[in-house]
């Protein structure tokens, strides 16, 4: 694999269909502000900078992909491209932790793969990962098998080129160690917090649009219309949550469709995806520690997810979904799984709790703004301001959660921290991989003996932080000693 | 269980911080005096020089007699060979322990302000978290970062 390649054609067609991404919203402005739909002429200029504009990214689509070439050469994998600029990327492939696949729509009819390059991101490093937009299945597995024989040092010397495309691998064992059924997927959806995500979109969306709109024109038609049209309003808006919820329940469908972890060598490998499907590779000797999140609606009916925390590569980019690996799992099933994936890590079986002085600061902690804020709004908008006074009672309540769920525990080699904020996260650690460890407590804590404690991992490029507050201070001292 | 660290950060950054103090209380002290301008020549409401003055006074109070001095007597630092510990905050007391084979490297930094008072920052390093600590004496400081990098032994690759 000594002569430049090229990717695949398609990738021009996936370039430009990118960039038409990005540059959709100056588009569609051009077209509908200037022109002038309404007054019935259409103004030529408008349309043809349109036209033009479209024209250039479909030849710098083209050009991406002409100029775009990578090889295999001394041990480096080479890649080099840029538009105006011509730029080169080399990456030692002793410092390639993984590539990751993933198919997109455009993939599938030619049995194309994109493929990632996952590097070791270590601190200080100057950005290396790399993306190839298009290329063949074969292609990759080649890659693949060149990887894993350079990095295998088995010795064997590639002196030219024809040998090493006809090198076939020896494709390792893959075991599989977990898979989701529809049904578990379906509930997964149902219960997420992506529901979140896209309401609080749909609210920007809206805050957008009243912007957009001249207000103080037609403000008193609209205070008119509003005393009319309460219940219309409260229905359309009833109407959109549930269509968020369903777009957010299929998104997660469709991502998560056969999903699959399988462990091959030293690697964990997840696969999902039903219309875009996507293989991410973990490097096992890369995980930092794991993470168990049981929100609101799933900790009642037992169930949690997931997530590792990963010193992988730069090009995760902190993307949650790459690293979640049991995306949906029945609490008391963790351990057993678990134990299939990273035989090292266990569920702990007792926690040592905050003491019960600490429960009146968690209360205090989670709902003191919400408190403050009652007084302003009962007084300005009696009596309907009372009603704020549910929303601190709710936060109090989850201040009371908060307590009811921290903890920690502690064995030879492992800490367990349990912690709320609004998610329940249980992070399971090693010692050897806990980065620094903190004691922290105000000089009134201090007075009653209480502490918390902080351990910092390192994730990504940066570091994932676990908390737990206002514990016995002998206890969280322990935490300290014990990482001493 | 835990002693407290054992070493005291240089007795100068006390000097150093209150000159900090002064500098801020200079720059309160200018507002002030723009707001009095603004009360005598555009008719401001007087009581905002009310509450510049309670500005300056504090400034006086915390900035350069109380905050330094409290800030200084909580700082304390350990290196062993196995750790870095660490113990600082006025209100908020945060102890830390960094293993001596996480770090991955140090740095020392000096202002010109530092320098004035021979003083220097150090700040270490590892995959996840830097923590620094503030104005050490200058020799001090180039001592103990060559005896945690020469102690920091070559960072294991899978941090």
């Amino acid at each position: 694999m000594f002569e430049p390649k090229r990717l695949h054609p398609i990738s021009a067609v996936i370039n430009f269909v990118k960039g038409l991404k990005d540059a959709i919203l100056p588009i569609l402005a051009v077209i509908f502000l200037n022109g002038g739909f309404r007054s019935g002429s259409i103004e030529w200029i408008p349309l043809m900078v349109t036209a033009g504009f479209l024209l250039l990214l479909l030849i710098g689509g083209i050009v991406r992909w002409l100029r775009f070439t990578y090889r295999m050469e001394e041990g480096e994998l080479r890649i080099e491209y840029g538009l105006f600029f011509r730029k080169k990327r080399y990456i030692p492939i002793e410092r390639i932790q993984s590539l990751d696949y993933s198919e997109g729509i455009f993939h599938r009819p030619f049995q194309l793969v994109k493929v990632s390059v996952e590097t070791a991101g270590s601190s200080g490093d100057q950005k290396a990962e790399a993306e190839l937009t298009a290329i063949t299945r074969e292609e990759a597995d080649q890659l693949e098998a060149l990887i894993y024989e350079h990095k295998g040092g088995t010795g064997v010397q590639i002196e030219e080129g024809e040998e090493a495309t006809e090198f076939t691998p020896a494709e390792p064992k893959r075991t599989k160690v977990f898979e989701m059924k529809m049904k578990e997927i379906v509930l997964m959806a149902v219960t997420s917090g992506g529901a979140g995500v896209v309401l609080s979109g749909v609210v920007v969306f809206f805050s957008q649009f009243m912007d957009v709109l001249p207000i103080g024109r037609i403000y008193g038609q609209v205070v008119d219309w509003i005393q009319v049209g309460v219940l219309i309003i409260a229905f359309s808006v009833l109407i959109i949550l549930v269509i968020a919820y369903g777009i957010s329940i299929l998104l997660t469908i469709l991502r998560y469709a056969n999903f699959q972890v399988n462990i091959m060598e030293d690697d964990l490998i997840l696969t999902r995806g039903w219309l875009e499907k996507k293989q991410t590779t973990i490097p096992l000797n890369r995980i930092q520690g794991i993470r168990i999140d049981e929100n609101l609606i799933r900790q009642p009916i037992g169930y949690a997810s997931v997530t590792i925390i990963s010193a992988g590569g730069s090009a995760l980019k902190g993307d949650e979904h790459q690293l979640r690996v049991l995306p949906l799992i029945k609490k008391s099933q963790i351990g057993n799984v678990l134990h299939h994936i990273l035989s090292d890590y266990e569920m702990a079986e007792s926690l040592v709790r905050p003491p019960r002085r600490s429960m009146i600061r968690y209360m205090i902690r989670q709902s003191w703004l919400f408190w403050l804020a009652v007084i302003p709004i009962s007084y300005f908008f009696y009596p309907f301001g009372l009603l704020s006074l549910i929303v601190a009672l709710l936060a109090t309540g989850l201040g009371w959660l908060c307590y009811k769920d921290a903890g920690f525990n502690i064995t030879d080699k492992q800490l367990t921290l349990q912690t709320r904020t609004f998610i329940k996260q249980t992070y399971l650690m090693k010692k050897h991989r806990i980065q620094a460890a903190s004691l922290m407590q105000t000089v009134l804590q201090q007075r009653v003996q209480l502490g918390g404690v902080r351990v910092s991992l390192k994730s990504g490029v940066g570091g994932a932080v676990a908390t737990c507050m206002y514990l016995n201070q002998e206890d969280a001292e322990r935490v300290l000693v014990w990482y001493k | 269980m835990l002693n407290e660290p054992a070493r005291r950060i240089s007795e100068r950054a006390l000097t150093l911080w209150r000159v900090y103090g002064i500098i801020q209380f200079l720059v309160v002290l200018l507002i002030n005096i723009g707001l009095l301008a603004a009360v005598y020549f555009w008719n401001w409401p007087m009581w905002l020089t009310a509450i510049g003055a309670a500005v300056l006074v504090g400034e006086v109070v915390l900035s350069i007699w109380l905050i330094p001095k409290l800030r200084w007597s909580r700082w304390r630092y350990e290196v062993t060979e196995k750790d870095i510990d660490l113990q600082y905050g006025i209100f908020f007391i945060t102890r830390t322990l960094v293993p001596m084979v996480r770090v991955q490297h140090v740095d020392t930094e000096q202002g010109p302000l530092l320098r004035k008072y021979r003083l220097s920052t150090i700040s270490i390093s590892t995959a996840a978290t830097v923590h620094k600590i503030p104005a050490l004496d200058e020799y001090e400081a180039e001592e103990l970062r060559q005896s945690i990098s020469a102690l920091a032994r070559v960072a294991e690759e899978d941090v």
